[in-house]
């Protein structure tokens, strides 16, 4: 299997960016591009984020998944300096949050519930240029044209511009001030396909050059591109563990069909079942192989009828993979409540 | 150069590059003014001190300032914040107040020409003959006591949605314009309306105006009340911000 960090080291540097610029004097690059502790907050009774930890060392690429409400948004928002914990700390780039926002390492583009984010009756450059002014160390023009692929739409009137276009524009704001951490918020909810593309081949260059990158996805395909994935539900950190077991997860799918036969064992010495589900009549199996699962099952002499194979649920399978190798002891950092 | 001075330049020019805006801003006051000025009543004296002719300036000024104030303001604020932009600006080295203090700073940046030019049309057509001193004095105070107007024009923006904010601003302009008895003396109006005048910032804005030309005192009520609106819409303001804060929405 080829992980996502392989990936990343095979790939050829197309244009070489500036060299990678020197860490401000502030934060010595021992220090962890953020760190939650126990932290918490509350919407009056309701508490959104519980008890999360989390720490991300600098120059990792994090996907952040989960479902709505699971407490992605709020920590999100905590780590932006937008919310304040309840309780806990939370600390970036050594300092904390709204200081290292104010100090310009951290760029963030946001995702855009209505409209898209832009003022609107101005041009792509004046809005650029003038993003560019807040920060002490701004990328340089031509760079952010090329990062975000951006030519020929400087002179554009922002609400002009395509769902794709306005979030490429989204990006080099982001980008503008040549950020330590950068975090995005699904990034390519609006683009095409080649600009997807185009946008991860850049995160990957960003990330050569040491950028600590946090991305949240509903899309398991892109979490593919993170070197690690943090899984949060319940305002917890539920699953966490390298991107390679992801791309496991990313395979497995998922068989159900209606069977007179309930034993459990059974089903669990198949080929390539990771797990098994009974209700009723109804069988469930996760498996790495299907074809190998259903020859499996044929042998067997089982009877079965009305047998589906979908894809697995991927944070379910990711949880059972990160469990599996838990148990086993061999994947490193996974944890599962 | 430094943030706020380089997000507070992107938004003048962004509002002096909208045609709407200056037609808007220079456009009415002026019309109005021309329209007032063909009045018949041109020889009346106000409540026996002041010549209609200089009433009538000073009203314009205070109907320029509040026309320039609530649109620089009003729309463009609801529009960035439900577009988004307002918030992409949160995760930028710029200070957290600094968006809504920099669109009241604009604000009051644009009004300062728009009681000038009103001025000169007052001195030119008008019939107003304005000292050296009476024109930094009056140009001064106008300025300066627009500040409830172009809070007024930020909390609009602030609490009122994108697509209700234009018509919004619209019916305040003229609401405060007449009700405060910018487009016509208030003491020709029935009492109740007299009273409802009183309880205006376009009023009392006009009102410190006219005193400074009639030559007496400036009544502190005026500048009271002025004063309250202001702090009260920029409480309210304030309340909001908070609370979108604590809701990570701000």
């Amino acid at each position: 299997m080829v992980s996502p960090s392989t990936l990343r080291a095979i790939e050829q540097p197309g244009e070489v960016g500036p060299a990678p610029e020197q860490p401000l004097g502030s934060c010595p690059p021992s220090e962890p591009a953020f760190r939650f502790d126990r932290v918490v907050h509350r919407y009056g009774t309701t508490v959104a984020v519980d008890h999360l930890s989390l720490e991300v060392g600098r120059g990792e690429m994090v996907a952040l998944l989960g479902p709505n409400g699971a407490g992605k948004s709020t920590s999100i928002a905590m780590l932006l300096g937008l919310l304040d914990p309840d309780a806990g700390s939370i600390e970036v780039m050594g300092t904390t949050p709204r200081r290292a926002m104010a100090m310009g390492v951290v760029g963030a583009m946001l995702q855009q519930a209505s409209g898209n984010g832009l003022p609107h009756g101005e041009r792509v450059g004046t809005v650029l240029e003038m993003v560019r002014r807040l920060y002490r160390r701004p990328a340089p023009m031509d760079l952010l044209i090329r990062r975000a692929g951006l030519e020929g739409l400087l002179g554009r009137q922002t609400q002009r511009l395509s769902g794709g276009q306005a979030q490429r524009v989204r990006f080099a704001v982001a980008i503008a001030g040549s950020p330590e951490l950068l975090f995005l918020d699904e990034p390519t909810a609006a683009m095409d396909i080649d600009a997807r593309r185009a946008f991860w081949k850049v995160i990957a260059e960003l990330g050569r050059e040491g950028l600590t990158i946090v991305f949240a996805t509903h899309h398991m395909e892109e979490a593919e591109h993170a070197d690690r994935v943090v899984v949060i539900n319940h305002g917890k950190v539920v699953a966490d563990g390298p991107g390679a077991t992801l791309k496991a997860a990313v395979a497995i799918r998922r068989l159900r069909f209606t069977t007179k036969c309930a034993d459990q064992a059974t089903f669990d010495g198949l080929a390539g079942v990771t797990d098994v589900e009974l209700r009723g009549g109804v069988v469930v199996l996760n498996s790495l192989d299907a074809d190998a699962t259903v020859c499996d099952l044929v042998r067997s002499g089982i009877e079965f009828k009305d047998l589906e194979v979908t894809g697995a649920r991927l944070e379910e399978a990711f949880l059972a993979l990160i469990r599996e190798a838990d148990a086993s002891g061999t994947a490193g950092t996974g944890q599962a409540s | 150069m430094n943030p706020l001075a380089a997000f507070g330049r992107f938004e003048l020019f962004r509002l002096l590059r909208s045609w709407r805006f200056l037609a808007v801003t220079v456009g009415f006051p002026v019309i109005f003014y021309m329209l007032f000025l063909s009045d018949h009543s041109a020889r009346r004296i106000i409540d026996g001190t002041v010549p209609w002719r200089e009433y009538l300036m000073v009203s314009m000024c205070s109907f320029g300032a509040l026309v320039a104030a609530l649109n620089a303001g009003g729309t463009r604020l609801a529009s960035e914040r439900a577009t988004g932009w307002a918030r992409q600006l949160r995760v930028t080295p710029l200070p957290p107040w600094s968006y809504v203090g920099t669109k009241v700073a604009v604000s009051m940046v644009v009004v300062l020409p728009v009681v000038l030019l009103v001025e000169i049309v007052g001195t030119t057509f008008g019939g107003v003959p304005l000292s050296a001193a009476q024109w930094f004095e009056l140009t001064g105070l106008l300025w300066v006591t627009a500040v409830p107007f172009a809070v007024l024009g930020v909390f609009v923006g602030f609490l009122v949605h994108a697509e209700t904010a234009y018509p919004v601003v619209t019916v305040l302009m003229f609401v405060l314009g007449y009700f405060g008895g910018l487009f016509s003396p208030v003491s020709s109006m029935p009492a109740a309306l007299q009273t409802t005048a009183r309880l205006l910032p376009s009023f009392h804005h006009a009102s410190l105006g006219i005193d400074l030309l009639a030559g007496h005192g400036l009544d502190a009520t005026h500048w009271l009340v002025l004063l309250g609106y202001a702090v009260v819409l920029a409480l309210v303001i304030l309340l909001k911000y908070r609370r979108e804060e604590s809701l990570g929405l701000a």
